[in-house]
């Protein structure tokens, strides 16, 4: 495309420099057959100049045109083997979205002759007498316009590149985002989920992982601030999520963890609306930090209605600082069967093609009229799809389905380890030994770190559940039997559950003094290896020597305790005065 | 003007009035409302949304950058007279924390 730019700067301020930039490089191209006319016209333009290529008929001007891309063209009419007029329609034709104006020499003011001309594509008229100022006054009108066309269309083209570029990135951003955090961990029997391409766009994430030993955590993320909080945001908060949870960590240190994070990371006037949830199967209870998710609910498998709403406690994640941040959580009973479910606003306001939204009533409509709980899912997605049957536009829905089935939760084996990777390391020898006072008692949870140490060490893929359950019952039994010295009676009731959950705060967050001090020591064994775990904790102990109903009753919590232990240990044995306890565990 | 905003004969309330959408397209209006006060001029705030007929997240980003740049804790604004659907996106934001309402 031989675009005919004059190599001069953008147009100059004043009226006259922008004349003598324009006149230094501005090539016409004067068609006319009669030589006295076109001398006078060419003696003109010289003297304006302007560099002048001439020819003497439509055809010569044509190929003229073609060949040397003048800048305007005055052009004559009345000529032989071919017209003005048709001439003009093959320059512009050829010019195609470089402006190059013609200027029609004329001898008449006849009406008819000049529709003709504009007809054939032609810009302005010029009659005889040719008068030099007007002629130049033309012609830098003419030249104006044709540098605001030559920068609109700079501009259009500029525009289009980038929309490219931004439409390639949105795509990868995409992708990339739907790999990391998707992971496949919604693929559960008792999970169901809506996430509209729109969503991970607009930055709604959803996101599941199992507990080491067993149910599982979820969040459901709405990002504000457009797609880049999203972009920003999403990597450092499914790895905090996905990581934490692994390691065993509480919804409530998770929350705070990424709240610290996005507060670095993202500017004030962006957050995460998050709702996460911890569902666990063996106390049978939902705990949930809310902050800022309008609509997540309990659906009653019993009653076949809604039954606990969960209300958004907290500003978003990402905003106050760490000391102003509430990690409180509100915990919920749960049967089997329940279903819980959490949805972002684009539910809400996803839109008909009137422009109504699909709103909170009609959603809760569906929850009060299905009579099959099983399928109140898929109703909703059908009564959505048929509201916004017809509609363009693609909403950002996002849904989630949690069901409380006590045997997928407790199965987290093969999850697990989909979820940790391959991690084989060949039974080794060493010993971990880690003492801890009562200032650090008060204020964190040891396991976590216990745990990922040994995961460090030795793997352990596939025993990460059952080792958490070994250590968490003897840290358990450990810190609040021992230490708190806390009787376990209480919590035969639920009222009693509270009570001793209440007053086991106060007495750690008084602990002045105290221990726990674990030995860990692992060999290799037969196929495995066998891993010899101590602890001794600061307390009065008890009288392991008498029979094992007051051993479970003093030591063991209502539930599972000691039993479990056994079931999972080569041995148990206590020692001292029963504040020192020794497991055996082998595996392969 | 969709955002208007006027200051009391002393100088220390200045309402700021928002009209219609309260979303991203009036984020600069909105900004010059309070950028030219600085926080030690203790200026007392007042968000006027009773006109508002529309909020969504961006708007309560940008409440929550007005309240940074007048200080954060220290700043003193108040946002009044919203709609019961404006109402329930604060709260459900739980912004009452952060801001006063009236």
């Amino acid at each position: 495309m031989g675009e005919s730019q004059p190599s001069v700067p953008a147009p100059a301020d004043n009226f006259e420099g922008k004349l003598a930039l324009g006149a230094q490089s501005i090539k016409v191209l004067v068609v006319e057959d009669d030589l006295p006319n076109r001398f006078i016209l060419q003696a003109i333009l010289q003297k304006q100049g302007y560099e002048v290529i001439h020819a003497e008929n439509g055809q010569e001007a044509v190929d003229l045109f073609q060949r040397d891309r003048p800048d305007l063209v005055l052009m004559d009419i009345k000529m032989p083997v071919m017209d003005g007029y048709e001439a003009t329609k093959r320059i512009k034709a050829m010019s195609g979205d470089v402006f190059v104006p013609v200027i029609f020499l004329t001898a008449t003011s006849e009406k008819d002759g000049l529709v003709k001309c504009v007809e054939s594509g032609g810009d302005d008229f010029l009659t005889k007498p040719y008068n030099p100022v007007l002629l130049q006054a033309r012609i830098d009108a003419l030249m104006r316009i044709r540098d605001l066309y030559s920068t609109v269309h700079r501009q259009r083209d500029e525009l289009a590149q980038h929309q490219k570029r931004l439409d390639r990135e949105r795509m990868l951003a995409k992708r990339l985002f739907t790999n990391i955090v998707n992971n496949g961990s919604l693929d559960r029997p008792n999970i169901k989920y809506m996430l509209s391409p729109m969503s991970l766009f607009s930055g709604d994430i959803l996101l599941a992982a199992p507990k080491p030993s067993g149910g599982l955590h979820a969040m459901l993320g709405d990002f504000t601030g457009h797609g880049l909080a999203a972009a920003t945001g999403a990597l450092p908060v499914s790895s905090i999520f996905y990581g934490m949870t692994a390691k065993g960590y509480s919804i409530g240190e998770i929350v705070a963890e990424i709240n610290i994070k996005l507060r670095t990371i993202l500017p004030i006037d962006m957050f995460l609306a998050a709702c996460v949830v911890d569902m666990d199967h063996v106390t049978h209870k939902l705990s949930v930090w809310n902050g800022g998710i309008p609509v997540a609910v309990i659906y009653g498998a019993r009653e076949k209605e809604i039954v606990r709403r969960i209300h958004s406690r907290h500003l978003p994640l990402g905003i106050v600082d760490d000391d102003t941040f509430n990690r409180r959580v509100d915990v919920f009973d749960m049967r089997e069967g329940d279903r819980l479910y959490i949805c972002s606003d684009g539910l809400t306001e996803a839109q008909n093609p009137h422009g109504e939204m699909f709103g909170i009533g009609r959603l809760e409509a569906l929850f009060e009229t299905n009579r099959e709980p099983e399928s109140l899912f898929e109703e909703i997605r059908a009564s959505l799809a048929d509201f916004q049957a017809g509609r363009k536009q693609q909403d950002d829905v996002t849904l989630l389905e949690i069901a409380y089935e006590q045997a997928v939760l407790e199965d987290t084996v093969g999850w697990t380890e989909a979820a940790q990777g391959h991690n084989v390391v060949p039974p080794a020898t060493w010993s971990l030994n880690l003492q801890l006072g009562a200032d650090i008692i008060r204020h964190l949870d040891p396991l976590p770190v216990i745990l990922q140490s040994m995961a460090d060490l030795q793997g352990f893929r596939g025993q990460r559940q059952y080792l958490h359950t070994v250590f968490s019952e003897l840290y358990t039994n450990a810190l609040d039997h021992g230490v708190l010295a806390l009787s376990s009676h209480r919590k035969k009731t639920a009222e009693g559950f509270a009570e001793y959950y209440r007053e086991r705060e106060v007495r750690l967050a008084n602990l002045k003094q105290g221990f726990v001090n674990f030995r860990i020591s692992h060999a290799p064994h037969a196929a495995g290896g066998e891993l010899v775990i101590r602890l001794e904790d600061s307390g009065p102990g008890f009288d392991f020597n008498s029979s094992p109903p007051t051993l479970d009753e003093n030591r063991g919590n209502s539930g599972r305790g000691i039993q479990l232990l056994r079931s999972m240990c080569e041995r148990i044995t206590y020692f001292g005065a029963g504040n020192i306890v020794e497991v055996v565990y082998r595996w392969r | 003007m969709p955002v208007t905003s006027v200051v009391s004969s002393d100088g220390k309330i200045r309402t700021i009035k928002i009209g219609g959408r309260f979303d991203f397209a009036v984020q600069t209006e909105f900004r010059e409302c309070y950028c030219h006060t600085r926080p030690e001029d203790n200026v007392k705030f007042i968000v006027d949304l009773s006109g508002a007929n529309y909020m969504d997240s961006s708007a309560l980003g940008m409440l929550l950058m007005m309240r940074e740049y007048l200080g954060g804790n220290a700043a003193n604004i108040t946002l009044t007279n919203s709609s019961q659907d404006i109402k329930s996106i604060l709260t459900v934001a739980n912004f009452q924390t952060l801001f006063s309402m009236a």
